[in-house]
């Protein structure tokens, strides 16, 4: 039963880093400049998807709040700072993307593209290094509880947040590949084979630096599992890579997703049967069983939401059908 | 500053911002929805215009909702984990459903919406922005299934200190919940048929163009603020009997109060167990500004002949009366999470335990900076709807039709 959960929780996360993860993309490429109307296309080509993407963060929270109490406080005061950058990073695009386009006057819209350019990389870095602090666990105080917020400034948490902001960066050049008109569409793909490289060598350097850490590698519970996740991580960029040579942007894409959900998978998975880890050897800390709320609370949710997950996913699988394709002069405008 | 007194300022000053825009929204949906429907049944090009010039000011409303939403979820976490620690079996579930059932399907419908005008079929377009009005009221159900819980905590059972669900039904029929949502749901309806007559009040002042649309909007949110404050005040009364029985401590003395005092005071120690009087003042400003409103059903007979826009004085009491529902929502909501203190669960969890153990210092960095991003996020809102009410109703971005498409032109997206 609390694995279960503990899954459903995960494929929300993964899902919003993936659904999430192009739009903070798409707004850090936004820095690039490029003319008014080009910024202009890359928020179309986000259009009707935006809305529908941030909220799998707020139901994975409103999951982590029902299904897991113990570990939604501990995890979300533990790991504040991280939180908190992302949060500020989240509503700076929330409100950013939806308001840059209501002024008129060509300024005041490039003034709120810098704040979506900001929030994207506050976003991205603080899921990042949440990520990050995870795996290298959290201090706990002889009570059980998180014990201060320092533990999150190592080496490991900054290159994983960086790794995150050049994951993002690809996987959005990689969505505008499928999602603008051509010419624009090529000049997406030329960008996005660029960054694919850079994030190859950030994932990289964020696995060394991980490995040089013996938090990290006392966190790793199950180390085959990680190791396995990890290559998969880097064929499914090079993968990315070579679908966008080929031509086959629907693949990359594909493939840079998979690359957003894989480290979600790796931390839930690595650290199994721990929700937290200690980072101490021997590894305490809270495991998932001790974290899921009590059987009555379970069962409720499970009764009342689980028969109308399908329904959840149709709705979005219908945005996603009624949107598809490239957008052109038929496509509605307003972010 | 301890952590503690922080920790409420922040969640006071997000929440109020949240509830300045939440009722905007959950009252303009429903007025919304009203006018596309009668556009579906009547082919009147009118009612598509009058949709699309509220639809845009609901949707740069909605933007803080959501903005100010997502960082109270987190908050529960970030800043009350004791909360999740001691009560999250019970009081986490309404919540998941609310996010769930509720919110995740709001946005999605609300995106197609946006983006689905000349592209769907008018049918379905419509039962879009019906969906989104369906699950804005469950949204605000189960926020107040869980807030209710917290006035008064009921189905649960203790075991080593921690809250277990025993009875979710006795969560739907909390003496302090039918009534609240009742008068939540009136105040919102209020508030955005206060909006919607006192924007269109401007127009008439100013003679812009568009009479007629401003005239039917007019007529729309004096009717629904008339029949709206009815029901504000009924639901607002009939919460006085229950919540003064299930909560003795919030409007103040009695034998109630002090027989529970005295029982809190031998299970949690000596301390003050007694809300602070700023709620109960807010609360006596709340009803006056209440019966006051209460004044718009002498507008209604004006409706007559259009006596109302002729006489002219009554658009500028309109105009004026504009921040009294606002002023109102925010007393009555601090009414109600004042009146709770020094509580965070009623009786069953104090503050002091549900405080998350964080460093003071991180915790005002949390509330100034939270405080100025909302807050600087609010006033710009406030400014772009102010602008956009004021540009009046002949192009709004929301539902422009797209370029028609030619031959030796190609379908690029026209982006002004």
């Amino acid at each position: 039963m609390e694995l279960a959960w503990y899954a459903l929780l995960g494929l929300f996360f993964a899902t919003y880093l993936v659904l999430g993860g192009y739009d903070y993309g798409v707004g850090l490429l936004l820095a690039r400049g490029g003319s008014p109307a080009a910024r202009r296309a890359a928020l179309t080509a986000l259009g009707p998807f935006f809305l529908g993407n941030e909220v799998w963060l707020v139901a994975a929270v409103g999951i982590l709040f029902g299904a897991f109490p113990v570990l939604e406080g501990e995890l979300l005061s533990g790991y504040y700072p991280a939180v908190l950058g992302a949060l500020a990073g989240v509503v700076l695009v929330t409100a950013g993307v939806q308001l840059r386009s209501r002024p008129d006057g060509d300024r005041a819209r490039s003034r709120w593209d810098r704040v979506v350019v900001a929030g994207s990389a506050l976003a991205a870095l603080g899921w990042g290094s949440l990520l990050a602090g995870l795996l290298q666990g959290l201090p706990m105080s002889a009570a059980g509880h998180a014990a201060g917020v320092t533990h999150l400034f190592t080496p490991f948490v900054a290159a994983a947040g960086l790794a995150m902001v050049a994951l993002v960066a690809a996987h959005g050049a990689t969505f505008l590949t499928l999602r603008l008109p051509e010419p624009d569409g090529a000049t997406a793909a030329r960008l996005a084979r660029r960054l694919i490289p850079v994030a190859l060598a950030a994932v990289g350097a964020a696995t060394v630096v991980g490995l040089l850490s013996d938090r990290v590698r006392v966190g790793a519970q199950q180390p085959l599992v990680a190791v396995l996740l990890m290559s998969l991580l880097v064929t499914a960029l090079l993968g990315a890579r070579v679908a966008l040579a080929r031509r086959r942007p629907g693949l990359a894409f594909a493939a840079t997703s998979a690359a957003l959900a894989l480290p979600v998978a790796l931390v839930g998975a690595a650290r199994w049967p721990w929700a937290l880890v200690s980072g101490t050897d021997p590894v305490t800390g809270l495991a998932v069983a001790d974290a899921a709320a009590s059987a009555p609370t379970l069962s409720l949710l499970g009764w009342l939401t689980l028969p109308l997950v399908p329904a959840l996913l149709g709705f979005q699988a219908m945005c996603w059908w009624i949107f598809r394709g490239r957008i052109d002069g038929r496509a509605p405008v307003y972010w | 500053m301890d952590t503690l007194l922080l920790a409420r300022l922040q969640f006071a000053t997000t929440t109020s911002i949240h509830f300045l825009f939440v009722v905007v929204t959950l009252g303009l949906v429903t007025l919304l929805v009203g006018m596309q429907t009668a556009g579906f049944l009547t082919g009147d090009p009118k009612w598509e215009r009058l949709t699309r010039f509220w639809g845009q000011l609901y949707v740069i409303n909605y933007v803080l909702g959501i903005a100010t939403g997502i960082v109270m979820e987190f908050q529960f976490g970030l800043n009350w984990s004791g909360l999740s620690r001691y009560v999250g079996n019970v009081f986490g579930a309404p919540l998941a459903i609310e996010t769930l059932l509720a919110f995740f399907l709001e946005s999605t419908f609300l995106g197609m919406w946006i983006f689905g005008w000349h592209r769907l079929r008018r049918g379905l377009h419509l039962a879009l922005l019906w969906g989104v009005a369906i699950t804005a009221y469950a949204s605000a159900f189960w926020i107040m299934v869980a807030n209710s819980w917290l006035q008064n905590p009921v189905g649960y059972e203790l075991r080593d200190g921690v809250a277990h669900l025993t009875d979710f039904g006795a969560l739907l029929t909390n003496p302090t919940l039918g009534m609240a949502f009742g008068h939540v749901l009136a105040a919102s309806l209020l508030t955005g048929g206060m909006l919607m007559a006192a924007v269109s009040a401007r127009h008439l002042i100013r003679r812009t163009p568009d009479f007629a649309l401003f005239r039917t909007s007019l007529r729309i949110g004096l009717v629904v603020a008339a029949l709206a404050i009815a029901a504000v005040q009924g639901f607002g009364f009939a919460q006085f009997g229950p919540v003064g029985q299930v909560q003795p401590t919030k409007f103040g003395g009695g034998p109630g109060r002090d027989a529970l005092v005295a029982e809190w005071t031998a299970r949690f120690g000596p301390g003050d167990w007694t809300p602070p009087v700023l709620s109960s003042v807010g609360l006596g400003f709340m009803i006056l500004i209440g019966l006051t409103l209460g004044c718009v059903w002498l507008l209604l007979p004006l409706l007559w002949r259009d006596a109302v826009i002729r006489l002219r004085f009554p658009l500028w009491l309109i105009l004026f009366a504009l921040p009294l529902p606002f002023v109102a929502v925010l007393l009555g909501w601090i009414a109600r999470e004042v009146g709770r203190q020094p509580w965070a669960a009623y009786g069953l969890l104090p503050n002091s335990r549900a405080v998350s153990d964080v460093d003071a210092g991180l915790m005002l960095t949390s509330l100034v900076g939270f405080g100025l991003l909302l807050g600087a996020l609010a006033v710009t809102n406030w400014v772009l709807l102010a602008r956009h009410a004021a540009r009046g109703a002949h192009d709004p971005a929301l539902g422009r039709p797209p370029a028609p498409e030619s031959d030796d032109f190609p379908r690029q997206p026209v982006l002004a």
